[in-house]
């Protein structure tokens, strides 16, 4: 019983020491973190009047982004921290004179030395700022980084990639997706492509055909946002043959925003109870975003689907298809998918 | 770069910023300033419906996401008051068509995406008072 109580009172003190280790570690960790953020702000007073003044777009003589050029030692890393956050913010004349303010004090080389750092932290770091600063001459270097062992690498390369808009870039993005073990996430690859100019079109009419699903999904994806008609041959192939069914969904999403009254059969024709709901449902929304009045008994015919979630798009889609859209929902005013559609319609129409 | 602040001689057009972000509420209140507005700049939506209740100003440039009320909170504050008309600007990170759809539903008059251009600002911000005289 004594030995018990005293295993307690052992292991109690063992867990509130750790406990007041722990508080006293995060307290050491944020008092560092303010005296250096003090520090900082010290560093940079000086240099903020002419900062603030290039980065306002008013240093019209040039003389405010000199005396940014004559920062030296820690003063000078401090400000080429700060304006690297400042290009995420702003853009234009204000930024390329803070970028070659960054290019005087060697930044935007030791940025190209940082990817080949052994830290991973640095190599993100190099090449972010390498894209914050545009430097279009280290693309070559950037496609390397995407496949780096390092995911933030990777994600830190394309997100630079996608800043610095070198269409040659959009080949190696896609390609990097369906790097086995060190594939780039589909989301940052979209992004980063998504800011790319109408050069991609022919690159990701190629996607549409690689054998990777999710660089597949990708390319079917921008092709739909960017509304590049030239793959709809091959967005119309992926939707009846795809493997995927995610891939199949984003074929029907992207068929809807740049399809042809046409698609409406060809989306119809997968709105079938045997074919997996996600896609029914993807490809009933879709044929609402065409607009295609020959597809109104298709919809009328989904009202009384067993999915009422499915029920209510096809009733969603049918208000927004005119007078014949709305002549199709007679007799089902008192469905709940059709009440639920309306409702919704209504929110939309006054938030807009 | 100048702007159309008005007569010299008369008094300057009140602009209202409010921004959490020192580096743009800096850059911002002295790219208008430079143009020759009067701005009061403060640091978060608080403060700013504060200011614009003590002093509506001609003209309000706020950053979506800030601390305590966010620029659509002010933005309806402001269209709920009796200074209603007052032109509101947001400027914000969040670029989504959705974000950029609810900026106007609570009535904004304009939105601004960053990364942004200072100068483009200064012209949106001219045209807006151009506009509302």
């Amino acid at each position: 019983m004594i030995v018990g109580a005293a295993l307690l009172l052992g292991a109690t003190i063992v867990v509130l020491g750790a406990c007041l280790l722990l508080i006293l570690g995060v307290i050491a960790v944020r008092a560092r973190r303010h005296s250096r953020s003090k520090r900082d702000e010290m560093l940079l007073s000086p240099l903020r009047p002419p900062l603030i003044t290039v980065a306002s777009g008013e240093d019209d003589d040039g003389s405010a982004a000199e005396e940014l050029t004559w920062a030296t030692g820690v003063s000078r890393t401090v400000l080429d921290r700060n304006i690297a956050d400042l290009l995420t913010k702003i853009r234009g004349a204000p930024a390329e004179q803070l970028v070659r303010v960054l290019e005087v004090h060697g930044a935007v080389d030791a940025a190209v030395g940082d990817l080949s750092s052994r830290s991973s932290v640095k190599r993100a770091r190099g090449a972010q700022l390498l894209g914050l600063a545009r430097a279009a001459h280290t693309v070559p270097l950037l496609v390397d980084a995407l496949r780096d062992e390092s995911v933030e690498v990777r994600n830190s390369a394309a997100y630079a990639l996608g800043l610095i808009g070198d269409a040659s870039a959009a080949g190696p993005i896609l390609a990097a997706i369906g790097v086995p073990d060190r594939g780039l996430p589909a989301a940052t690859a979209a992004e980063a492509l998504q800011s790319m100019g109408v050069g991609i079109s022919e690159v990701l009419r190629e996607g549409l055909k690689d054998e990777n699903a999710r660089t597949r999904m990708v390319a079917a994806h921008l092709s739909g946002e960017r509304s590049f008609t030239r793959g709809l041959p091959e967005l119309r192939h992926l939707l009846a043959h795809d493997p995927d069914v995610t891939v199949r969904e984003t074929c029907a999403v992207a068929i809807g925003r740049l399809g042809r009254g046409e698609d409406a059969d060809v989306l119809a024709r997968h709105t079938g109870a045997t074919e997996p709901l996600p896609l029914r449902r993807a490809c009933v929304t879709a044929i609402g975003e065409l607009g295609e009045p020959g597809a109104v008994p298709t919809l009328a015919g989904l009202l009384g689907d067993p999915d009422p979630r499915l029920a209510e798009l096809a009733a969603g889609a049918l208000i927004t298809m005119g007078a014949e859209g709305r002549d199709a929902l007679a007799g089902h005013e008192d469905d709940a998918a059709v009440r639920s559609a309306r409702l919704v319609a209504d929110l939309q129409k006054s938030a807009a | 770069m100048s702007a159309p602040a008005g007569d010299p001689d008369a008094n300057p057009v009140r602009v209202l910023v409010a921004d959490d972000d020192a580096d743009i509420r800096d850059l911002v209140e002295f790219k208008l300033t430079q143009a020759g507005y009067a701005v009061e700049a403060v640091p978060d939506g608080v403060s700013a419906w504060e200011a614009f209740s003590a002093n509506p100003p001609q003209l309000a440039v706020l950053d979506v996401m800030m601390p305590g009320l966010s620029g659509i909170d002010v933005l309806r504050k402001i269209r709920e008051s009796d200074f209603a008309g007052v032109p509101v600007l947001l400027l914000s990170a969040k670029s989504r068509d959705s974000d950029v759809d609810t900026g106007f539903a609570v009535g904004a008059d304009d939105y601004v995406i960053k990364p942004f251009s200072p100068r483009e600002l200064l012209h949106r911000v001219n045209g807006m008072l151009a506009r509302a005289r």
